[in-house]
């Protein structure tokens, strides 16, 4: 059954998921772009002393990627249950109804966990070009807490346009704007080196919160 | 499932509220808290005060200048405005005035409790000690200390084998132990010149390294038996009398003097590596110390010779002490924060509020929520756990479980 469930997930979002990966990738492929372009024209020396010791991050430019990738599958894959309640009509289906639910989160979830990997996998890739691993190393410890924000905001996103109520949903969005900062606190690279491991149980507990709007949805809560 | 995400969703908003409100209430609310300018004067031999918002100069015995008066006790700090006024005297104790000498000896250090607490670059670059020419020039490598000392080209990505070996050979012929626990140095080509980096090796023995003509430079300097560094900071003061402020585990101050490698220790007390903003400014005559912590100042005066000569403290009323503070620690029972002034890692920082005024409140709340219950007639014992989180995290959980209602579960 969750080949089905999955299924009907991938027609809702396979050509946001498409769209976004492309999109990513040619973020990744501009970032070190410009920084072939860097190394050429102002040396390696001088990149790597702005990288090192004058907080310049050469890859800022990944900072809100992820949070919109998020964004965009919790939409496309959230939204259309939303209209006319066709939600309902998946809780019909011969599976519990939280089963049903946690098979499509696990669907986003998957999508987004695959474009991260496969982003994660092109910048590091990339960056050991140009950087020794010590250096790269730091930068995914940066870029870490980034990439988790993208995996909060899918989850909030969920939760936000389930809830049926108007009031409850902005109240939600209201926490989920500011929790959502958390992770994008303007700080030098590794700073988030010990926040990293709380965030990463604080994204993990999130996974399942959907399932408190979709039970008020499903019983008619406005 | 559902009561579980529901928790999961009230633990979320508390932390949320727990970092934005307190924040939020202090950008309503706080005040900007005066803290007073102390200088050492080697006119009175006597600290010197500037009270900035009472627009006041005085001594530490309540005597107060003229701002003009305030400046002549300080020749050393004003020379510029005492020259331009012709004021300036033409020695002090004995001692005639000579410009250069004044420009020479002054200096200024300052090191924050962050940039302690801070990351550190796994890459530094080793200048060329003696290249011949007027400005220094950013090497093409940087190096790495790990199992031995690494130089990697920075163009190429590539590592250097042949000096890397080299540099290596030489640090552990002077009794180098890898790794480092500390690389200190001033990795900027805008310096007067270079003097290397000063690095402690995992045995808390302390290296002097630079690279001269393009071969290393290894000093092992000796230090005090037990002390164990914790961080160092180089300087490049004009009258080159030492090489770093050195910082102990046991927050006592050293400085490593140039050519002659003495770790001369600082008769200072009070200074804490982990909360305390530090100054140091020196001139002709005096090294003036100032420790300062969030409600207090600590200033200590030494003489050339590093003898404490005269010390002043000081406390001025912080945030907390104030009614905003008073106020903040009753409606709220905790502050989180993702930052802290005394450290540059983003963690969760948790200060709980002073005194206990804030469970009053909590227990207020709950009394709202009982009372809003037995007014929805629901049972009671399905809201036992919003009771305690409530008595717990008072007006941040109050508003979690409202936001996300325990409706459902009745």
């Amino acid at each position: 059954m969750w080949k089905s469930v999955f299924y009907k997930e991938w027609l809702k979002t396979r050509w946001f998921m498409v769209g976004y990966t492309l999109l990513g990738v040619l973020c990744i492929g501009y970032l070190f772009l410009t920084l072939k372009h860097s190394f050429a024209f102002t040396g390696g020396k001088n990149v790597w002393f702005t990288v090192l010791f004058q907080e310049q991050q050469f890859y800022s430019l990944l900072k809100y990627v992820p949070l919109a990738g998020g964004l965009t599958i919790a939409v496309a894959q959230y939204l259309p249950e939303t209209i006319n309640k066709r939600l309902k009509l998946t809780f019909h289906l011969p599976l519990t109804e939280n089963k049903v639910l946690l098979q499509m989160q696990a669907f986003g979830a998957g999508c987004l966990l695959i474009s991260f990997l496969m982003f994660g996998g092109l910048f590091t890739g990339f960056s050991l070009i140009y950087f020794p691993i010590q250096m790269v190393t730091n930068s995914v410890v940066t870029i870490l807490p980034w990439l988790l924000a993208g995996f909060a905001a899918y989850f909030m996103i969920a939760l936000i346009i389930l809830e049926p109520n108007w009031i409850f949903r902005f109240c939600y969005t209201l926490i989920g704007v500011f929790f959502l900062t958390i992770y994008f606190n303007s700080a030098g690279a590794t700073a988030y080196a010990s926040a990293n491991p709380v965030l990463f149980i604080l994204t993990a507990l999130l996974s399942v919160v959907f399932v408190f709007s979709a039970y008020r949805f499903r019983k008619g809560e406005v | 499932m559902e009561k579980i995400s529901r928790y999961i969703l009230v633990f979320i908003a508390v932390l949320t509220l727990a970092i934005f409100l307190p924040k939020l209430y202090w950008m309503a609310f706080e005040k900007p808290v005066w803290k007073p300018f102390v200088q050492y004067s080697c006119i009175n031999n006597d600290f010197m005060i500037q009270r900035i918002r009472e627009k006041k100069w005085m001594d530490t015995k309540g005597k107060e200048y003229s701002r003009e008066e305030y400046e002549q006790t300080l020749p050393m700090m004003f020379f510029k405005q005492l020259l331009a006024s012709g004021t300036m005297p033409d020695s002090i104790n004995g001692t005639a005035l000579d410009m250069r000498a004044i420009s020479r000896e002054k200096s200024f250090f300052r090191l924050k409790a962050s940039e302690i607490d801070a990351p550190c670059p796994d890459l530094y670059p080793l200048f060329e000690s003696w290249s011949g020419r007027a400005k220094l020039e950013l090497p093409e490598d940087f190096f790495r200390i790990t199992w031995r000392i690494e130089f990697i080209e920075a163009s190429t990505n590539k590592l250097l084998e042949e000096k890397s070996q080299l540099f290596s050979a030489a640090l552990f012929h002077n009794g180098f132990s890898f790794p480092a626990k500390l690389i200190s140095g001033l990795p900027t080509p805008r310096k007067t010149c270079d003097e290397g980096y000063l690095i402690v090796d995992s045995k808390d023995q302390l290296f002097h390294l630079k690279m001269i003509k393009g071969k290393p430079f290894v000093k092992k300097v000796d230090i005090p038996e037990g002390v164990k560094f914790r961080h160092i900071s180089c300087v490049d003061f004009k009258n080159k009398d030492f090489y770093a402020y050195l910082f102990s585990d046991k927050n006592e101050i050293y400085i490593l003097t140039q050519n002659d490698y003495q770790v001369i220790k600082w008769l200072i007390d009070g200074y804490d590596l982990a909360n305390c903003d530090l100054k140091i400014f020196g001139d002709l005559f005096n090294y003036t110390v100032a420790i300062e912590v969030n409600d207090r100042i600590k200033m200590i005066a030494l003489d050339k010779q590093f003898q404490v000569v005269n010390t002043y403290g000081e406390e001025w009323p912080v945030k907390e002490d104030m009614l905003e503070g008073r106020i903040f620690a009753s409606l709220f029972p905790a502050q989180l924060s993702m930052t802290s002034d005394n450290s540059k890692f983003i963690r969760f920082y948790f200060s709980p509020s002073n005194g206990f005024n804030w469970i009053f409140v909590n227990l207020l709340l709950m009394t709202f929520h009982f009372i809003w219950i037995l007014r929805r007639k629901a049972k009671l014992k399905n809201h036992l756990a919003d009771l305690v989180i409530v008595v717990l995290s008072g007006i941040f959980g109050f508003i979690a479980i409202h936001l996300f209602q325990n409706k459902f579960f009745d």
